[in-house]
């Protein structure tokens, strides 16, 4: 019993002394100040990842290649502290007060949940960076992508729907029924479908939607998606691209087509896509980041888009399902993308 | 400084969940799963509302009504329905997460730029806000807790735990006393959610994950660090251990601890705490102590 008044004893008494320290101005400290001004400038960025993904890390690895592009080496001048909450979002705000509290320099934000949480710890102090977030103006990060506003700006990782359509259109000019499939759980594969069922119906397709709420809903859903559709389209979601062996599997036996938004679907049974290089995203998130350490403003710097992807075929896919790629897409694939077998 | 301040308002926040498990965990004795259904249930509710003009406070009620509404389904499910409890709970969580979706219309809403329940302490130093907030709903959840189990059917609710046999022959319900406790215990942890969830600025689809081993952390590591405690003081111990949690949570990140095992490290924590009054037998601790007592006697 003694020891809960104890306890309560000091946890009042930590937070009285804080109250009081914050609420009278802090002098400037002389000799913290020289502190500053004195030795080699080493920055510290924190970086703050949702989940280990491939995707996901792919950016994490591109953020720090594009810092050191810019001069900033680990080890050097820079401090890299790289947290990751592994789905657990319970750790986020934890995670995210530790960044702001230890005085980074500049915050890195990898999906969205991640970014939100950062931008609600740096309360507009900190500069936050956005690696890839798809959609930052509904995720309420940002006030418009030309002028973002509050301290935070970075990259939005939109997949580039249009060119994905035409591909379609060009590699199964016969299809007349699309099938999309995506999470109901991830924000940015909702996104990306509802979008391409809007462009697709313009264009002329019937198009049908298919949710999963687990990957272990893949394999049912999929068999029930492959009777009624001639194409499938799988946008860059993470539920999808964890469960796209199973899709593949399926959609193979119906002789049916699936066109992935991500390379990484590709290599895993997809047949082709223009896909946004993961790494690409995080690097100029990274430059961005150096530029705004080297005392740009993100509240006027515009959010970059990198929409041009790079083509990727699986070649073995095509054969499986008969479907003979047109040239130039296999050129524009063999010259700057990548074919898988 | 900053950071211990607002480790222990995240701990004071967080603690309004141990406090709804303990009503389950601790005095009905059963694992009530629903929670990782329900804490999502009350983020989506209060957040949606806020987005749609409600008022913050009336948006966090809304969030504990729909909390109760669940607990009341999973209580439907085991007293009527003859499912045992822990499926029960599993079977309300996982429905959760189409209603959750269907009230949120995505899989994320952010708050950011919203009025919520901490604008208006915006004034304040920094986390004093989540301190102020924390301190407030965590006393009023405390003592409206403290008021009901010292009442005629609090009584009944603690008996109806302890032992149902007894309780149902000196003509206690207890198949009311169970819906009863799993209400409270759902709209609490839900109100939590909608809480945390504006103090986060965002609710997630998926931010019910593990909660139930936070919750339990609070209650577990307040019964081992202060020992044996009258009901009351159980409750308050709750909160000191949900705060004492978030402090080791913190040491093992600035320990430099890989965060992928952070998860590995809070279960082991929890799996010792657990096991410590066994091992404290096991290895002869309280005979050992029993007989220094004895020796001074002599």
């Amino acid at each position: 019993m003694k020891k809960i008044y104890g306890l309560i004893a000091v946890v009042v008494a930590v937070l009285a002394f804080a109250f009081y320290r914050a609420s009278t101005p802090s002098k400037p400290n002389a000799a913290n100040k020289a502190k500053q001004v004195a030795g080699p400038k080493t920055v510290k960025v924190g970086i703050l990842q949702l989940v280990t993904h491939p995707a996901l890390d792919q950016i994490h690895l591109g953020v720090v290649a594009g810092l050191r592009s810019q001069g900033y080496r680990v080890g050097k001048n820079l401090k890299i502290d790289y947290q990751n909450a592994q789905a657990d979002q319970a750790n986020l705000q934890t995670m995210a007060s530790k960044f702001a509290n230890e005085n980074e320099d500049l915050m890195v934000g990898i999906a969205t949940p991640a970014a939100q949480s950062l931008a609600k710890a740096a309360a507009g102090k900190t500069p936050v960076i956005l690696a890839g977030i798809t959609d930052p103006v509904g995720g309420g990060l940002i006030k418009s992508n030309q002028r973002p506003g509050a301290n935070i700006t970075g990259t939005s990782g939109e997949s580039p729907l249009k060119s994905h359509l035409n591909l379609i259109k060009q590699i199964v000019p016969k299809a007349k029924t699309l099938g999309i499939i995506y999470t109901t759980s991830d924000h940015g594969g909702t996104y990306n479908a509802l979008k391409m069922q809007k462009l697709a119906q313009q264009a002329g397709y019937t198009v049908k939607m298919y949710t999963i709420s687990t990957t272990n809903d893949m394999q049912t859903i999929a068999g029930q998606m492959v009777s009624q559709v001639d194409a499938v389209y799988a946008p860059q979601d993470n539920g999808v691209a964890s469960a796209m062996k199973t899709l593949v599997n399926v959609a193979n036996a119906a002789k049916v087509p699936v066109f992935p938004a991500a390379d990484t679907m590709v290599h895993d049974g997809g047949l082709a896509t223009l896909a946004v290089s993961q790494f690409q995203l995080g690097k100029v998130s990274g430059i961005m980041a150096a530029n705004v350490l080297k005392g740009r403003k993100p509240a006027n710097y515009p959010i970059e888009f990198i929409r041009k992807g790079i083509m990727s075929v699986n070649t073995t896919e095509a054969k499986l399902l008969g479907i003979t790629l047109p040239a130039s897409v296999l050129k524009q694939a063999k010259d700057k993308g990548e074919i898988f077998k | 400084m900053n950071l211990t301040v607002s480790t222990i308002g995240q701990g004071l926040l967080w603690s309004i969940l141990g406090i709804a498990l303990f009503l389950t965990f601790r005095i009905l004795n059963f694992p009530d799963m629903t929670v990782e259904g329900t804490f999502p249930l009350g983020a989506a509710t209060a957040v949606s509302l806020i987005t749609h003009g409600v008022d913050p406070f009336i948006a966090s009620l809304a969030a504990f009504v729909t909390g109760m509404l669940a607990g009341a389904i999973t209580a439907f499910l085991y007293t009527k329905g003859r499912i045992p409890i822990l499926l029960a709970g599993i079977l309300v969580m996982t429905a959760c997460l189409s209603v959750n979706l269907r009230i949120m219309g995505s899989a994320n809403i952010s708050l950011i730029g919203r009025q919520t329940i901490f604008s208006s302490l915006s004034q304040m130093p920094r986390y004093f806000d989540v301190i102020t907030v924390g301190l407030v709903s965590v006393t009023i959840v405390t003592l409206l807790l403290i008021y009901f189990l010292q009442s005629d059917l609090g009584q009944a609710f603690i008996v109806t735990g302890d032992n149902p046999t007894m309780a149902r022959s000196i003509g206690i319900n207890t198949d009311r006393m169970t819906i009863l406790g799993l209400m409270v215990s759902n709209g609490l942890v839900a109100l939590g959610g909608a809480v945390i969830a504006q103090n986060n600025g965002y609710a997630d689809i998926n931010m019910g994950i593990g909660i139930i081993v936070v919750a339990l952390a609070s209650i577990i590591i307040g019964e081992v660090v202060f020992g044996n405690l009258t009901m009351n003081q159980r409750l308050v111990a709750i909160t000191l251990g949900s705060i004492i949690y978030r402090f080791v949570l913190l040491i093992v990140l600035q320990l430099g601890f890989s965060t992928n095992d952070l998860n590995l490290l809070s279960s082991i924590l929890l799996a010792i705490c657990l096991m410590l009054p066994r091992l404290s037998h096991l290895l002869h601790f309280d005979n050992l102590i029993k007989r220094g007592v004895s020796n001074s006697h002599d």
